[in-house]
């Protein structure tokens, strides 16, 4: 993805050309769908929300100054309706509390399969607090990049890492036997 | 950090970045661009006439400073007028309207005048403005 090519499309539609527009889209409508889905976990919302993301980018091409990458101001744009609309009508989650734990935390594997264990650890991730579950999420989605990930959510570095620090010491608090799974069968 | 930890967030990292990635449905596009493109038909809103209301803004804006000073110099000139002092010439300009202002009745009808006639002004200049004619 190059990011002249993001400037000359953006540049075409706000000359009038609207049908610039759909290079943007095809371009970024995976990263964006999928950011979504991340956030909802449930496919026709994600396509809704990234769909009204795409609207409100063609409204606002005019606002995205040149000085950042077309992509973090989009990611930051969709980070943003995202989490809105989530706090509007809020994905299905569980509370951190009922989380799965293993059966016998006595047994090595803590009687969850490796892929019950995965899960139960990504179902810990959205039954937690807003704040820390969207630093996670956009961490995770942006390859481990703090700094992307940062700007998305429109935080300073410093922010979004205590964030993300604090989102793990949760999740490890409430998963320890779920974690020390595969140090026991790799030893 | 404790050693310990760091395996557990190296793990977690691993799992957590695993991701079942969703491929975006075949209309997806063609959906974004026929809501682009309706987006593109509505007219934009309306921009505020600045060229055409500056002027009328600097004359409103020029009335309540005139005002403001005839106000004032009335006032200046009504007390050095009971205490007898001499007029300066800003107090005396103003002298011929020191009548008026002396009345209360007349002060009331005055600026109720006043008010109707800058209340009919903007009326008629706001809807001139936003006129189909503009």
């Amino acid at each position: 993805m190059s990011a002249n090519e993001d400037q000359a499309a953006v540049e075409r539609v706000l000359a009038g050309d609207v049908s610039a527009f759909e290079d943007i889209v095809r371009r970024w409508q995976s990263p964006l769908i999928n950011l979504a889905y991340r956030f909802c976990r449930d496919r026709g919302r994600a396509e809704e929300m990234s769909q009204e993301a795409f609207l409100r980018a063609y409204r606002g091409l005019g606002q995205w100054r040149k000085d950042a990458a077309f992509s973090t101001w989009l990611f930051a744009l969709a980070t943003n309706l995202y989490r809105s609309e989530l706090r509007r009508i809020p994905a299905r989650t569980v509370s951190i509390d009922d989380v799965r734990e293993p059966v016998d935390a006595r047994t090595s594997d803590g009687g969850l399969e490796e892929h019950d264990r995965d899960l139960a650890i990504r179902r810990a991730v959205f039954a937690l607090p807003a704040k820390y579950r969207e630093a996670l999420i956009l961490y995770y989605f942006h390859d481990m990049d703090v700094p992307a990930a940062a700007q998305s959510l429109g935080l300073p570095e410093g922010t979004f890492k205590a964030r993300l620090f604090r989102a793990r010491e949760i999740l490890r608090g409430k998963l320890p036997q779920l974690l020390a799974v595969p140090r026991l069968k790799e030893a | 950090m404790h050693a310990e930890d760091k395996v557990s967030e190296t793990e977690m990292d691993r799992i957590l970045s695993k991701h079942d990635d969703i491929v975006p449905s075949s209309g997806f596009t063609a959906c974004v661009m026929e809501a682009v493109g309706r987006e593109a038909v509505v007219l934009p809103p309306i921009p505020f006439p600045w060229k055409r209301a500056l002027p009328v803004l600097a004359l409103a804006a020029g009335a309540l400073l005139a005002v403001l000073a005839v106000a004032v110099a009335v006032s200046v000139q009504l007390s050095r007028v009971s205490l007898g002092a001499h007029l300066p010439a800003a107090s005396v300009a103003f002298a011929p309207l020191a009548p008026f202002f002396q009345h209360e009745i007349g002060t009331a009808a005055g600026w109720t005048a006043l008010s109707l006639l800058v209340a009919f002004v903007s009326v008629k200049v706001s809807a001139r403005l936003a006129g189909p004619g503009r």
